[in-house]
C-alpha cells in the first residue's frame, strides 16, 4: 500500500483516540475564545455600552426584571411608553432574553461576585455566541464528522453575518436565537436519527427556549415539518419520525403556550397550521401503518386507504374553513411581505421604512459571509450525494434560507448558520481527500473499477478511522495530522482504493491554496468586525488630524441633559426610531417607540413632524408634549439623521391622513426632494424642517450656510418658530430639543403673541369701530 | 466605636449655664467677610485684654443667622498655627445668642492682653440677585449679615471688612443712627473692600436689648464671576484591598449649579459664540480642574450613560510621604453639557491608588494604617449632604478611628462583595454641609489575620474542587436503563 508521506507506526488506537479527543477539545475552547474576542472590538474601542435602539429597550426590561423580581417584570406596566397609552410590556415581549440575562445575574450575585447587569447584557451576545459555535460543531458532526464540525464551529465563530448580530453591547435577541435555534436543529436530527423521545424533548425545550426568546421561531415552527413532509412525500416515512416529531411538536407547542405574548397562536394562526397538519398527518400515516401491519386483507386496506385519505382531506378543509371563518387567523402582512417584496412599502410603511428590512444586495453577501458563499453550494451537492433524512434537512434548509435571505437583509441571520454548515463539510471533505496519505493502488484500478466510491465508505467501518484522521485536518500544523493518522493505512487496507491523489505536490498545492482562503477568510472578517459591525451607533467615532480617535458623543449628551434638567414626566415627542433610546437613557416618557404597535400613534407623530406649525401645536398640545426631540446631521454630516428620513414620516401620515399629508408636496416641482432654496412650501413649513435649520445659518457668520449631508446650501433667512422654542442642542448640533410653549396667558395665539413681543404692530384688517357720541 | 461618638455628640448637645463673666474686654474686633458663591470666609479678630486675673475662657457669641450658615468654626492665637480648643454652648436663651468657649492655653493675667483669631466658613449665604439671568448675563450676588459683631464683652473699637472679587461692586446699603457710635461715614469703599466703621464704644451686645435697639441688618450686591456650585449628595466609597495592594476610590457626586437659575432657553449657538471670543458667561460651568491624589491609575468618569469621553486626567507618579512639593494628579472635569445656572449633573469619579500611598504598618501597635481622604476638593463648592464609605479588608478586627471632625452620623457594616465568604467590615459616616475646610483624612486602623488573607483563595478553590469532584463523579456514573452492547 503506497503512501504519500510517511506515518508513524508503533501508536496504540487508544492514543489517537485520546489525542483527537483533546485535540478536539482544544480546538473547541480556541474556538470559543476567538468568537468571544473577535467580537469586543465595540468593547475595546469604545466602551461597554448597549449598542444601537433595541437592545436598550431590552437593556431597561432587564434592569427592571434584575432590580425587582420576575414576577414585577411579568407585570410590569410601562406607563412612559406610548403616552399616553402606555405598554403593557410583561406581555409585549419575548421575555427569553431578559430571563437569561436576570438568571446569570442572580447566580453571579448569589456566589458573590456583583457583577454589574449592563455589563452582563453586553458580554451576553459574545458569550453565547461561543455556545453557538458548539452547537454548530454538534450539527455538523452528526452530518458529517467531527473535523467537519470543527471547520463549521470555527466558521460559525468569526462571520460576519453573525457577527453583525451578536458583537458586544448589541443585546438583542437574536444573540441568543441563533444558538437555540442550531441546538434544536441538532436535537432534532440526533431525535430523527435515533428514534428518540427523549432528544425529541430536548428539541421541544429549546424550542420552547427559542420562542419565549425571539419571533423568529416561526422558522423553526416550520421548517422541521417541512422536514418531516418531504421525507414522508419520499416515502421515507419511520417510527423514529414519528417519535421524533411527536414528542417534539407535542411538549415543544404545549410549552410554547406558556409565553404570553405567543398565547394561543400556535392553535390559531396560520403561520403554525403546518406544523400542526403534519403533526395530523404522522398521526394518520402511523394509524394506518398500524392497521396495516394487522390486517392481511388487501380490500380492507384498500378501505382504510381510502378512509385515511378522505379523514386527511377533511382535516385539511375543516383547517381552510376555520381560516376563512377566522377563528385561524390569516397570514400577517409581515408573513406576506415575504412572498412579494413590494408588498410592505405599499400596505405597511413602517415595515418597509426600517433598512434592515429591505432586499439585500448581492455584495453583502461577500461581505457577509466570503468564500464560505462559494463554496455552500459544494456543500449542499456533498448532502445529495448522501441524501440521508439528515442531509435532507440541510438541503432544505440551504434553499428556504437562501430565498429568505434574498428578501430581506436582516435574515441574512438565518443563512449563516447553513452556509459555515455545508461550507465545513465541503471543505472538509476536500481537505479529507488531499490529506489522506493512501495513494490510489495503480495496478488495482483496472481490477478494481466496480469498487465502492471515495463516499459509500464514509459508512462503513472504516469511518471511525477516517474521522479521526480529519478532526487532525482542522489542526492546522502537518506533524500532528501524521501523528493522528498513525493507524489508518492499517485499518483502511481492505478498502483499497482505485481513485485517489498521487504525488505529494498536488496535495500541497491544493492545501497551501484552502489554507491561504482560510487565512484570507480570516483576515476578511476581522476587517468587517471591526469597521462595520463594532460602532455602538449611540457614540460616532471620528478621526482627528493626528490619527487619534475623536468620539462624537451627542446623543447621550442630550439625553443626559434630558434627564438630568427636565421634569421626570415631561414627555418627549421624537419620531419612532429613539423611543427606546429616549426611554433608557433620558428615562422619560415617549410618544412612540420601536415596538410599532400602533400606526395611528406614529403616524400622529408623523404629522405633527410634516404640518406646520399651526396645524402641529394642537396635536403637540393634546398629546402632552413638553419637548421634542430631532436629529439633524447637517453640521456634521451624519447622514442618518430625521432630514433623510422625513419622507417616510410625511409616507407614513399620509396613510393615515390622506387628505391632509401628501407626499409630492414635500418635492420641488422638478421632483428633487430638497432643503435649499428651490425647497417646496410645504417642506419649508413642515415642524421637522423648522427645527432642523432654525438658526443654523446664524452658525455660519454671514458666510453661506451648507448641510454637509446633503450638500444643500441653507437659505441665509432662516426659519423661525412661534409655538415652540429651541430649548437645548448638543455640542455637534446632531440632537435638537425643542420646548413645546404653553398657551399663552392673555389667550392670543402664540404667532401674534411674539409678533408682540418683537415690537410688530398687528396690521387691523377692519377699521375700528368708531365710538359714537352719546346724544 | 460608635459609642464614643453618642457621648461626643451628647456632649455637644448638653445645654451649658456657664455665662462669661465680664472678665474681658474687646481693646478691638475686626471682621473680614471674603465674599464669595457657596462658601464666604469670615475671620474676625479679637483683640483681647483681660480684666481679672486668671481669666483663661473667652466667649464668643453669634447671632441665629450666622450660627445657621456657619458649618465650620476655628479659633487660634494671632500667629500660631495650633487651633484653640473650641466648645460649642449651643443656644443660649438668656441673650438668644449662641455661645462658643475657647479656652485659652494658659490663663491671663490682669490687663494682659492677646489677639484671638476665630475663622468661620458660612455656607449658602449668598443668593443670587435676581435670581434669574439669561445665559449672557452677567452674575449678580447678594449677602447679608448684620451690623454689628456680637460679643458678651465691651468692645472699645470694632469694623467689619467685605472684600469683594472685583472693584465692581453693585451697591451695599448705609447703616444710619449710628451717632452713638461714630461721627464719620458709617461705612466707606475703596477698592473691592467695603468697610463698615470703626464703631467705637460699644456696651455688650450679644443679649436682646441691644440687638433690639441697635442691629441692623446690612446688604452687599457684588458681581461673582465663577458659577456658584453645589454639591447636594456626596458619596464616597474607599475599598481597601490588600489582595490588591489597592485604595479604590469612588465618589458619587451630584453637582447644581446653584447660581441665577436659566432665564428662558438655552442657545447652543450663543454658548459657542461665547466661547469662540472666549468670554462665556461667569455662572456657566464647562469644565473644571480637579486634583486628585498622585500615582492613580484606572480613573474613570462615569456617568449614568456610561463614560463621559470628554475628559483627561493627567497622572503623576506617587511621591515620597514626606515630599515637600505637593503632587497631585490634575483632573481636567468636562461635564457633558454646559452647566448653566439650576442645572444638575451627577457623575461618578473613581480610581485605583496604590495602597502603600495612604497605609503602612504601625510596628509598634501591630496594626494597620490607612489614611483616608473625606473628600475630593472641589474649589468653593459646598457639600450638603455627604456619606463617607470605607470598606476594610475582610477578616479586619480591631477596628479604629481618628477622625479630624465628628460625623453627623456613625455607624459600622458589613459589606459583602468579590467573593467574600463572611463579608467585610465597613464603616459609614454622614456629613452635613462639607467645605473646602473639611477636606482632611480620617485614618483608620486595624489587624488583619493571616487566616483572613487566605479566605477567598480557599473559598475559591474548595469551590472548584466541588466541581470537578461532581464532573468526575458525573462521568462515571451510567445512568442509562439499557446497558450498550
Amino acid at each position: 500500500m503506497p503512501v504519500a508521506y510517511p506515518l508513524p507506526k508503533d501508536l496504540s488506537p487508544a492514543t489517537v483516540a485520546n489525542t483527537a479527543s483533546l485535540l478536539r477539545i482544544v480546538a473547541l475552547a480556541l474556538i470559543s475564545g476567538a468568537a468571544i474576542a473577535s467580537r469586543l472590538f465595540a468593547v475595546v474601542n469604545f466602551e461597554s455600552i448597549i449598542h444601537e435602539f433595541d437592545p436598550w429597550f431590552n437593556y431597561r426590561a432587564t434592569k427592571v426584571l434584575a432590580e425587582k423580581g420576575f414576577y414585577e417584570f411579568w407585570n410590569w406596566f410601562d406607563p412612559t411608553a406610548w403616552y399616553p397609552l402606555g405598554r403593557v410590556v410583561g406581555g409585549t415581549i419575548y421575555p427569553g432574553l431578559m430571563a437569561t440575562s436576570g438568571v446569570i445575574y442572580s447566580f453571579l450575585h448569589a456566589i458573590n461576585l456583583p457583577v454589574d447587569i449592563r455589563n452582563i447584557c453586553v458580554m451576553l451576545a459574545p458569550g453565547f455566541s461561543a455556545l453557538t459555535a458548539w452547537a454548530t460543531y454538534m450539527f455538523t458532526k452528526e452530518l458529517k464528522d467531527e473535523s467537519a464540525g470543527l471547520l463549521a464551529a470555527a466558521f460559525m465563530g468569526i462571520v460576519p453575518g453573525y457577527i453583525s448580530r451578536s458583537v458586544a453591547g448589541s443585546y438583542d435577541n437574536e444573540a441568543i436565537a441563533i444558538f437555540l435555534l442550531m441546538f434544536t436543529f441538532y436535537a432534532w436530527i440526533k431525535a430523527l436519527k435515533q428514534g428518540s423521545a427523549f432528544f425529541g424533548t430536548v428539541a421541544a425545550v429549546f424550542y420552547f427556549y427559542m420562542v419565549a426568546a425571539w419571533g423568529g421561531y416561526a422558522f423553526i415552527t416550520n421548517m422541521i415539518p417541512l422536514h418531516s413532509l418531504v421525507l414522508i412525500l419520499m416515502g421515507r416515512y419511520t417510527n423514529r419520525l414519528y417519535v421524533a416529531y411527536s414528542s417534539w411538536y407535542a411538549i415543544g407547542t404545549l410549552s410554547s403556550m406558556q409565553v404570553p405574548f405567543v398565547g394561543f397562536q400556535p392553535v390559531s394562526t396560520s403561520e403554525h397550521m403546518g406544523a400542526l397538519g403534519v403533526f395530523g398527518l404522522l398521526q394518520i400515516i402511523a394509524f394506518s401503518q398500524l392497521i396495516h401491519s394487522h390486517l392481511p386483507s388487501k380490500q380492507f386496506k384498500t378501505v382504510v386507504l381510502g378512509s385515511v385519505i378522505s379523514i386527511g382531506l377533511l382535516g385539511t378543509a375543516a383547517i381552510v374553513t376555520l381560516t376563512v371563518r377566522g377563528s385561524i387567523a390569516p397570514w400577517t402582512g409581515r408573513f406576506y411581505s415575504m412572498w412579494d417584496t413590494g408588498y410592505a412599502k405599499k400596505y405597511i410603511p413602517i415595515i418597509a421604512s426600517v433598512s434592515e428590512h429591505q432586499p439585500t444586495a448581492w455584495p453583502s453577501f461577500f461581505m457577509d459571509l466570503q468564500f464560505l458563499i462559494f463554496l455552500f453550494p459544494a456543500g449542499v451537492v456533498y448532502c445529495f450525494k448522501q441524501l440521508r433524512d439528515e442531509h435532507l434537512f440541510v438541503i432544505i434548509y440551504a434553499v428556504v434560507a437562501s430565498y429568505f435571505a434574498g428578501v430581506m437583509v436582516r435574515l441574512m441571520l438565518t443563512l449563516t448558520p447553513i452556509v459555515c454548515v455545508t461550507a465545513a463539510v465541503a471543505l472538509s471533505e476536500l481537505l479529507d481527500t488531499y490529506i489522506d496519505p493512501q495513494e490510489p493502488d495503480a495496478s488495482a484500478e483496472v481490477a478494481d473499477v466496480a469498487a465502492p466510491s471515495d463516499n459509500a465508505s464514509a459508512a462503513t467501518p472504516s469511518k471511525k478511522v477516517k474521522k479521526a484522521a480529519a478532526a487532525a485536518s482542522a489542526a492546522p500544523s502537518n506533524p500532528i495530522s501524521d501523528l493522528v493518522n498513525a493507524n489508518a493505512p492499517a485499518k483502511t487496507k481492505k478498502a483499497s482504493k482505485s481513485r485517489g491523489i498521487f504525488g505529494l505536490d498536488t496535495r500541497i498545492a491544493v492545501i497551501f491554496n484552502t489554507t491561504m482562503m482560510l487565512l484570507f477568510f480570516v483576515a476578511h472578517c476581522t476587517w468587517v468586525t471591526s469597521s462595520a459591525y463594532s460602532s455602538p451607533s449611540v457614540v460616532l467615532a471620528s478621526t482627528n488630524p493626528d490619527g487619534s480617535q475623536h468620539i462624537i458623543d451627542d446623543f447621550r449628551e442630550a439625553y443626559y441633559w434630558l434627564r438630568q434638567n427636565t421634569a421626570e414626566d415631561a414627555v418627549v415627542m421624537s419620531w419612532w426610531d429613539y423611543g427606546y433610546q429616549i426611554a433608557g437613557m433620558a428615562d422619560r416618557p415617549t410618544l412612540v417607540d420601536n415596538n410599532t404597535w400602533n400606526n395611528t400613534h406614529i403616524a400622529t407623530v408623523g404629522k405633527a413632524m410634516s404640518s406646520s406649525e399651526e396645524v402641529a401645536y394642537p396635536i403637540l398640545r393634546k398629546h402632552d408634549v413638553d419637548y421634542i426631540l430631532i436629529i439633524f446631521g447637517g453640521l456634521i454630516g451624519y447622514s442618518g439623521d430625521d432630514i433623510n428620513k422625513f419622507l417616510w414620516m410625511v409616507r407614513i401620515a399620509q396613510g393615515v391622513w390622506p387628505d391632509e399629508i401628501q407626499e409630492p408636496n414635500y418635492f420641488t416641482p422638478q421632483g428633487d426632494y430638497r432643503i435649499d432654496d428651490q425647497a417646496s412650501q410645504a417642506m419649508k413649513d413642515s415642524l421637522m424642517y423648522k427645527m432642523s435649520y432654525y438658526r443654523f445659518s446664524d452658525l455660519f457668520g454671514g458666510q453661506q450656510a451648507t448641510d454637509r449631508v446633503r450638500n444643500q446650501a441653507v437659505p441665509k433667512v432662516g426659519p423661525t418658530l412661534d409655538y415652540i422654542e429651541e430649548a437645548y442642542t448638543s455640542e455637534n448640533w446632531i440632537v435638537r430639543i425643542y420646548a413645546v410653549k404653553k398657551e399663552d396667558p392673555l389667550g392670543r395665539d402664540l404667532k401674534s403673541a411674539n409678533a408682540f413681543a418683537e415690537g410688530k404692530k398687528r396690521k387691523r384688517t377692519k377699521p375700528m369701530t368708531r365710538r359714537r357720541a352719546i346724544i | 466605636m460608635s459609642q464614643r461618638w453618642t457621648l461626643l455628640l451628647l456632649g455637644l448637645l448638653a445645654p451649658s449655664f456657664s455665662f462669661a463673666s465680664q472678665s474681658f474686654e474687646n481693646t478691638a474686633i475686626v471682621r473680614t467677610v471674603e465674599l464669595g458663591g457657596s462658601l464666604v470666609h469670615v475671620t474676625t479678630t479679637y483683640a483681647v485684654k483681660a480684666l481679672e486675673a486668671g481669666s483663661s475662657v473667652y466667649t464668643i457669641a453669634l447671632e441665629q443667622q450666622q450660627k445657621e450658615r456657619t458649618s465650620w468654626a476655628e479659633a487660634k492665637i494671632k500667629g500660631q498655627s495650633n487651633a484653640l480648643e473650641l466648645q460649642d454652648l449651643g443656644y443660649d436663651e438668656e441673650s438668644n445668642t449662641y455661645l462658643y468657649d475657647v479656652h485659652l492655653p494658659k490663663a491671663l493675667g490682669t490687663d494682659a492682653s492677646i489677639n484671638l483669631v476665630f475663622e468661620t466658613v458660612e455656607t449658602h449665604a449668598t443668593y443670587a440677585w435676581p435670581p434669574t439671568a439669561r445665559q449672557e448675563d452677567e452674575q449678580k450676588l447678594k449677602y447679608n449679615t448684620s451690623l454689628f459683631i456680637i460679643s458678651p464683652y465691651h468692645t472699645a473699637v470694632q469694623r467689619t471688612k467685605f472684600k469683594a472679587p472685583s472693584n465692581r461692586v453693585v451697591a451695599w446699603s448705609t447703616p444710619e443712627n449710628l451717632d452713638a457710635f461714630t461721627l464719620e461715614n458709617p461705612v466707606t469703599k475703596s477698592g473691592a473692600t467695603i468697610t463698615y466703621g470703626p464703631y467705637s464704644n460699644i456696651s455688650p451686645s450679644a443679649n436682646a436689648a441691644f440687638i433690639g435697639a441697635y442691629q441692623s441688618t446690612i446688604g452687599i450686591h457684588y458681581f461673582y464671576d465663577y458659577p456658584v456650585l453645589a454639591i447636594s449628595e456626596y458619596k464616597r466609597a474607599a475599598e481597601i484591598s490588600h489582595w490588591g495592594a489597592n485604595l479604590n476610590i469612588e465618589d458619587e457626586i451630584h453637582l447644581r449649579n446653584a447660581g441665577p437659575k436659566l432665564k428662558g432657553q438655552f442657545s447652543r449657538l450663543a454658548h459657542q459664540t461665547q466661547s469662540f471670543y472666549q468670554k462665556s458667561s461667569p455662572h456657566v460651568l464647562s469644565s473644571m480642574n480637579l486634583h486628585l491624589p498622585a500615582g492613580i491609575s484606572n480613573a474613570y468618569f462615569l456617568d449614568l450613560n456610561g463614560n463621559v469621553s470628554t475628559s483627561h486626567l493627567r497622572s503623576t507618579p506617587s511621591v515620597a510621604r514626606n515630599a515637600k512639593a505637593p503632587h497631585y494628579s490634575l483632573f481636567e472635569m468636562k461635564p457633558r453639557y454646559p452647566i448653566m445656572g439650576g442645572w444638575n449633573y451627577s457623575f461618578t469619579l473613581g480610581w485605583d491608588s496604590p495602597l502603600a500611598d495612604s497605609g503602612s504598618w504601625d510596628a509598634k501597635a501591630q496594626k494597620y494604617v490607612v489614611a483616608v481622604p473625606v473628600m475630593t476638593l472641589f474649589p468653593s463648592t459646598v457639600i450638603d449632604n455627604a456619606e463617607l464609605k470605607i470598606v476594610l479588608p475582610e477578616g479586619a478586627t480591631d477596628v479604629d478611628v481618628i477622625t479630624p471632625f465628628p460625623a453627623s452620623v456613625a455607624a459600622i457594616s458589613n459589606h459583602v462583595t468579590y467573593l467574600d465568604t463572611t463579608g467585610r467590615p465597613t464603616l459609614n459616616f454622614y456629613y452635613k454641609t462639607l467645605t473646602d475646610k473639611h477636606n482632611q483624612v480620617v485614618y483608620v486602623t486595624y489587624k488583619v489575620p493571616f487566616s483572613a488573607h487566605l479566605k477567598k483563595p480557599l473559598a475559591v478553590a474548595t469551590a472548584f474542587m466541588g466541581l470537578f469532584t461532581l464532573a468526575l463523579a458525573g462521568r462515571r456514573v451510567n445512568l442509562s436503563l439499557h446497558r450498550k452492547l
